[in-house]
């Protein structure tokens, strides 16, 4: 602990003392945000529904540092209010030399390409809903902690993230127990529109931690012994002219001395083609399948397709209508009609 | 019907004028979202001369400091103007409405700053001169040539 203390106040130290502040610009502030509402039919029945009201704020406050701030405010079956406000990322990022910066904060873990680009932003979303990889506890979406950062570096636009997190089982202002999380992840673009990526991720996650704050719509089963957690995850998309791709896949190894390693994968594949400018028909197939000794993830193994229209009445409204096939262990066969109406402010 | 025929005679050359002067107005439409442009920065960190891969990459928000160290600062017109237009198909390969939602999903992701936008290319001027790294779009017109950086040897694109 005494060696993340010092790195952080060397940061902190180096960001408020260093160089880069004779060139500090005017702060230009700015708020957008992103909001949802969406109706549906399934088994004979239908409803509508609100969905989230996403704010954030971005602001350079010198030449080299800025702040991104992102919430959520969504309904919550628990609140008095029935309506939660969620802290979705705090970053504060530091451009230390050319195209790579330090980032301090609640981050999307950099692990997959649709966690890191859309995420809560819906009016960017490809289809109606995040794949299912996202929506089963299986990926750790968010972290806080400290990332080094690099961009479209060289020829064929290297990225790279690493990051060390509080990790699975604690919260935004505390860390459960003495491991931290690693996130390695690399990604290039050697074409325009293309974009190859690779992760690698670990935690060790200790017995009855929480672990929802980092999910959304996903939940994992209390742990009895300690776990120790590695996910590989790969990711190609492709947009560009009139074509839409986008394929991830990840690989988790759940291990505990007990129950040995459990491995699950989890994989969609979503494709769109542009017509009349405006209109975007797409397929989404989306798989999942459990170990039958994982004893953390809930083991719904799931196939399902969907397709479905996408309307793009300008890049602040698009329109959405979906039908979704979901074959679970858990749920058994469902049919799902929905249409979404996603807007940007 | 020799009334008819001079009428018509006289109509078909009206309506060969008529659908002329159309086809001009649609064509000058076009040549107002192909305008010649040039590129203008501000003496600290933009380069005195620039490739177009080079240009383009800075345009994208590909690259985050100049050579120098001198923070990149993107000064577009607004898509809604005829010059905003021009500026995102030439350097884009885009729509207006595609480079907004270009720039509003690269902000979201917290890998860039969002450029300025003018309505006026006088401000657009006055914000680069005064706005150490600030590279703008602006239309390549006798007067401002002087001004203009040489992209691949040429001060226009």
């Amino acid at each position: 602990m005494k060696y993340y203390t010092k790195v952080f106040w060397g940061i902190v130290i180096t960001i408020f003392f260093g160089k880069g502040q004779s060139n500090a610009q005017v702060s230009n502030t700015q708020i957008k945000g992103f909001v949802d509402v969406i109706t549906s039919y399934q088994k004979n029945k239908s409803a509508f529904t609100l969905g989230e009201q996403d704010l954030f704020i971005t602001s350079d406050l010198s030449d080299r540092l800025s702040f991104l701030g992102e919430s959520v405010f969504k309904y919550s079956a628990s609140s008095p209010t029935l309506f939660d406000v969620s802290i979705e990322r705090i970053v504060l990022k530091y451009n230390y030399a050319g195209n790579h910066n330090i980032l301090f904060g609640k981050h999307h873990t950099p692990i997959n390409y649709w966690n890191d680009t859309y995420h809560h932003g819906r009016v960017f979303f490809p289809t109606i809903y995040r794949p299912l990889m996202f929506s089963t506890g299986i990926i750790p979406l968010h972290s806080t902690g400290l990332s080094m950062q690099g961009l479209n570096l060289g020829k064929y636009r290297f990225g790279y993230d690493i990051m060390v997190g509080n990790g699975l089982g604690s919260t935004d202002v505390s860390d459960n127990n003495i491991f931290k999380s690693l996130t390695a992840a690399f990604h290039f673009k050697p074409i325009d529109g293309l974009r190859i990526g690779a992760s690698y991720y670990r935690d060790i996650i200790s017995s009855n931690a929480l672990s929802t704050h980092q999910n959304h719509g996903g939940s994992v089963n209390s742990l009895s012994r300690t776990l120790r957690q590695e996910l590989l995850s790969g990711s190609i998309s492709y947009f560009k002219n009139k074509w839409e791709f986008l394929t991830e896949a990840s690989m988790a190894f759940n291990r505990t001395d007990s129950t040995g390693t459990a491995q699950t994968s989890v994989a969609y594949a979503y494709a769109g083609y542009r017509i009349k400018d405006k209109f975007i028909p797409y397929v989404r197939f989306d798989w999942s399948e459990y170990g039958k000794n994982e004893i953390y993830f809930k083991k719904d193994n799931t196939n399902s397709y969907l397709v479905g229209l996408r309307y793009q009445i300008n890049y602040l409204a698009v329109v959405k209508f979906e039908y979704e096939h979901v074959s679970s262990k858990f749920a058994g066969i469902v049919d799902n009609y929905t249409a979404q109406f996603a807007i940007g402010f | 019907m020799k009334i008819f025929r001079n009428i018509n005679n006289r109509a078909c050359p009206n309506k060969i004028v008529l659908i002329v002067v159309l086809l001009l107005c649609i064509n000058s439409f076009d040549v107002a979202a192909q305008d010649v442009l040039g590129v203008i920065g501000n003496p600290k960190g933009v380069p005195s001369k620039l490739a177009t891969a080079e240009l383009k990459s800075v345009m994208k928000g590909e690259k985050q400091r100049w050579k120098d160290g001198t923070k990149i600062v993107i000064a577009l017109m607004k898509t809604n103007t005829p010059l905003g237009q021009s500026s995102a198909k030439k350097i884009y390969n885009m729509s207006g409405d595609e480079l907004n939602r270009f720039w509003l999903a690269l902000v979201f992701q917290g890998k860039t700053s969002a450029p300025t936008f003018f309505s006026s290319v006088s401000d657009l001027e006055a914000f680069v001169a005064q706005t150490p790294g600030a590279i703008g779009i602006i239309k390549k017109e006798a007067s401002n040539e002087a001004k203009l950086i040489p992209i691949d040897g040429k001060k226009e694109f």
